[in-house]
């Protein structure tokens, strides 16, 4: 894995060449000793724990009900690929895909059965429901001490408001958060982001969660139970809101394109769309106007200090002074000349980038972000990569999604004991 | 059945018995080079598990978040923008720039298990002498965790900067997000830095799974551009099958019918009915039972089309206008439908369940006295996520680390303040300790 070592190679060369991403699979994976069971299902918050933990390597075996999770119809109405929406697509990579009737004697012990033997399982139930079942943490940790159970769902699994929640939606969760309550102008109604945020910071919490369980586990040896509610996953983004609300009883609300904290720090109108730009200390708010070809702004009374730049009518008053400039230039232009800029200083300037213009820039291909695959089932499909980057056990894509039940055969096979005729079987009694 | 198993979490979780149990990362020390959220929160997420963090801070300013913000943000001589990616650390007061204070630096990281930093790509290499090509030679166990706006290499890498905005604007997050033909909405909180710390914490956590099998460290680094384009769902590939972008569809998420956020009498509330039974239910709560046998609704697929899904909506938001935003989620609970006020930090603060869940977390620090700060996101039934103190003026642990963890002496320690190789808070709002601050939970 070390390529140009020597003393002479840069830091850029060699960090370069250490996360090459055409040479990723020659290298070894972080998870690849756990076995994980996902049994998500019509919930994206579980789904993408799963995933991630696939990405670092570890073997996740999704288990969906014969003929199909529910989240397998969502994405986008006017596109679908074989009759499965993007959504699900997308992210259910890396997996091996089995079915089981949960509801079914069979199927319950079977479930049980690859449970022993699991690290890791995540659901995305309603709270109690797999407890019903008898395969909540209650059975299965006493069947596998070592079992890491991980549980989402919208108010968790105790507390005023776990019985008897409502099933788990994004919009929900970030309605819950507060991020939904500060989004937005404040003119206007509070603003949802735009793709299925709390769910990514569910998933990517429960992962967070669970290896430091697992690294806990080595040296006790044991398990436990892991309790993740996507609104909270989302309200621990939330920073200083609510000490904010306790230390002086004001009320963060909507500032639309202003902030509390700091200005310009804000989206101004361009030639060619919109772009985000920023300067808010002093040497950096001169280098922004050194940049607008106005110095002389930079000591205007109104905006001379960082606290008057944050005064409300101010940052009004000083976005439009920006936005009159801005709007003769492109971003491009714009940003050339940030670059070019030789200091004290530095702006931050970048474009408001809608997704087809960020899929043309060469920086994201040639760092790896995203990967066209030729899918023998599903066609070709743009993907976007694992986040990290890592120099010894880098994360990776494997294969996109598969349909239900894919892998049935191998994993029985492989965990069970269990041959084609058996299986066969099991697929009349509709357990499989 | 089910009241038995909220009986077996509440004792499982019993918030009364967090700190009667043990902490996943004991014995984890995390050394925190970096500056205003991304980093310092991928350390604090650590932190919460239980790793030991030693922040570093320049001796007399300390972390720019401590002074951001205006007069309505200070509270005790400090920014309450500081202490949420800021609890439980120790605080050092250390200047990088000096030879002597990297020596130091490399000492630290030859006793700790990670170091995190965000100085732009190679700075902390070429100009201080202690990046990753230099500190695992003192310590091969290393995990070295680098977050930045675009990454250590690559065409966007060299020289440009970022801010959590920028990323928001550059991934393409804030062009899906809004109503269509609107100007651009800025996502209101410091999503990329958030998001990419969690996605950051995660990384150096498979990294600590990778070395406790073999005993390598390696070095992990995130981007807070890709954190927030890897959190897209399916835009992605929705842009490559059609070359079109994702419409914007404001609060109504395009998967589900119905679905959006409706004023109510004292508020908004979100509701969602995306599955056949929920629309079952969702008759039943608007006391409309024909809609449950209406051919326009009975799959998700026809309600998706706008007519349909404008005749639902305008169902839900008639329910909900003469209504508070507590009777229309138990209202909605009791039909199975999902529905959720629009939450403010007040609500947080008054939230029983929330603050049952210790998600709000209240708690009394020496320096600052009683806080209520957002809590730990996950909860772990055998070794639970807490918050032990406040984040602390600059330099607040001086002599407790370098006494502890290198053996220095008090002549050795002001020798190295005499130099301003180390030093503690100068006497401005930010760095300072509270006016009435009196010496309490100080450490030697």
């Amino acid at each position: 894995m070390e390529r140009q070592t020597g003393p002479g190679v840069s830091w850029y060369d060699w960090i370069q060449a250490a996360e090459d991403p055409a040479r990723v699979s020659e290298q070894p994976e972080a998870l690849d000793d756990l076995l994980v069971l996902d049994l998500s299902q019509g919930h994206y918050g579980a789904l993408l724990a799963g995933t991630f933990l696939a990405e670092l390597g570890a073997e996740v075996i999704k288990v969906e009900p014969p003929g199909g999770e529910p989240a397998r119809r969502w994405g986008p109405p006017d596109v679908t690929l074989n009759g499965e929406g993007l959504a699900f697509v997308t992210e259910a990579r890396n997996r091996y895909f089995v079915t089981l009737n949960l509801e079914s004697a069979e199927g319950r012990a079977l479930l049980r059965g690859l449970a022993a033997r699991a690290d890791v399982l995540v659901e995305g139930f309603p709270a109690g429901y797999l407890d019903g079942l008898g395969l909540g943490y209650r059975q299965l940790g006493a069947l596998n001490p070592r079992l890491v159970y991980v549980a989402c769902a919208p108010y968790g699994q105790f507390g005023p408001l776990a019985r008897q929640a409502g099933p788990e939606y994004d919009l929900i969760d970030q309605a819950l958060s507060g991020l939904l309550y500060v989004t937005g102008d404040p003119e206007g109604s509070p603003m949802r982001v735009g793709s299925w945020i709390a769910a990514y910071a569910q998933g990517a919490w429960a992962c967070v969660a669970t290896l430091a369980a697992l690294h806990w586990r080595g040296a006790s040896g044991r398990g436990q139970m892991i309790d993740v509610s996507g609104a909270e996953a989302l309200m621990r983004y939330l920073e200083y809101s609510v000490l904010l609300y306790h230390a002086t009883g004001q009320v963060r609300e909507r500032t639309g394109l202003y902030e509390l904290a700091v200005f310009p720090y804000t989206f101004v109108r361009v030639k060619d769309g919109f772009a985000f730009v920023a300067g808010y200390t002093d040497p950096n708010f001169q280098a922004l106007c050194r940049i607008m070809g106005r110095p002389k702004l930079a000591q205007d009374p109104r905006f001379d200090t960082t606290i008057k730049r944050v005064v409300r009518e101010n940052e009004v008053a000083l976005r439009d002074e920006i936005q009159r400039w801005s709007i003769n230039h492109t971003a491009e232009e714009i940003l050339q000349r940030v670059l070019a800029d030789p200091g004290p200083g530095v702006v931050v300037f970048g474009p408001v980038n809608p997704p087809t213009r960020v899929l043309a820039e060469a920086n994201w291909w040639e760092r790896g972000c995203f990967r066209t695959v030729a899918d023998p089932l599903y066609g070709e499909l743009t993907i976007q990569m694992p986040a990290w980057r890592m120099t010894r056990t880098p994360p990776r894509l494997k294969w996109p999604c598969r349909p239900a039940g894919y892998h049935n055969l191998h994993v029985y096979q492989k965990y069970a004991g269990l041959g084609p005729g058996r299986l066969a079987d099991l697929a009349g009694a509709g357990v499989l | 059945m089910t009241d038995a198993y909220f009986d077996w979490t509440a004792a499982q979780f019993d918030p009364a018995r967090i700190f009667a149990k043990p902490e996943a990362l004991a014995g984890i020390r995390v050394l925190d080079l970096s500056v205003i959220i991304l980093g310092p929160a991928t350390a604090d997420f650590l932190g919460e598990l239980g790793a030991e963090v030693i922040k570093v801070e320049m001796p007399g300013s300390g972390d720019v978040t401590r002074i951001l913000g205006g007069a309505a943000l200070f509270w005790q001589n400090v920014s309450v923008v500081f202490f949420a990616q800021n609890h439980s650390k120790y605080h050092l007061g250390l200047d990088m720039h000096l030879p002597e204070g990297q020596a130091l630096i490399r000492k630290l990281a030859a006793r700790s298990d990670v170091v995190i930093e965000n100085f732009k790509a190679g700075t902390l290499e070429e100009k201080f002498g202690i990046g990753y090509r230099q500190l695992r030679a003192v310590n091969p166990r290393l995990i070295y965790v680098a977050n930045t706006g675009f990454g250590q290499w690559g065409p966007y890498a060299r020289g440009r900067a970022s801010y959590d905005g920028l990323a928001q604007g550059v991934s393409g997050l804030t062009a899906i997000t809004g109503e269509e033909g609107a100007p651009p909405t800025k996502i209101g909180n410091y999503i990329g830095d958030w998001y990419g710390a969690c996605l950051s914490a995660l990384g150096t956590l498979a990294a600590l799974h990778w070395r406790d099998r073999t005993g390598e460290g390696q070095f992990v680094e995130v981007a807070q551009c890709e954190a927030l384009l890897r959190a897209m769902d399916w835009t992605w590939l929705y842009a490559g099958l059609t070359r079109k972008d994702r419409p914007r569809t404001g609060n109504r998420d395009p998967v589900f019918a119905p679905s959006g956020v409706y004023p109510c009498r004292d508020g908004y509330v979100a509701l969602v009915a995306g599955t056949e039974a929920e629309l079952q239910g969702l008759a039943r709560l608007l006391g409309r039972p024909e809609l449950a046998t209406d051919a326009r609704f009975a799959t998700a697929e026809a309600r998706r089309r706008p007519a349909h899904a404008a005749a639902l909506d305008g169902l839900v938001a008639a329910f909900c206008a003469d209504r508070t935003r507590v009777e229309v989620e138990a209202a909605a609970r009791r039909h199975g439908v999902a529905a959720a006020p629009v939450m403010s930090a007040r609500d947080h603060c008054e939230s029983a369940h929330f603050r049952a869940r210790r998600s709000v977390w209240e708690h009394e620090d020496p320096v600052y006295g009683r806080m209520v700060e957002y809590g730990p996101a996950p909860k772990l039934s055998a070794t639970p996520a807490r918050i032990r103190w406040a984040g602390k003026p600059v330099g607040f642990h001086n002599e407790f680390v370098l006494k502890r963890l290198l053996g220095l002496s008090e002549a050795e320690i002001r020798e190295l303040e005499a130099k301003r190789v180390i030093g503690k808070w100068a006497d401005r709002v930010g760095a300072k300790p509270p006016d009435r601050w009196k010496g309490e939970g100080r450490l030697e």
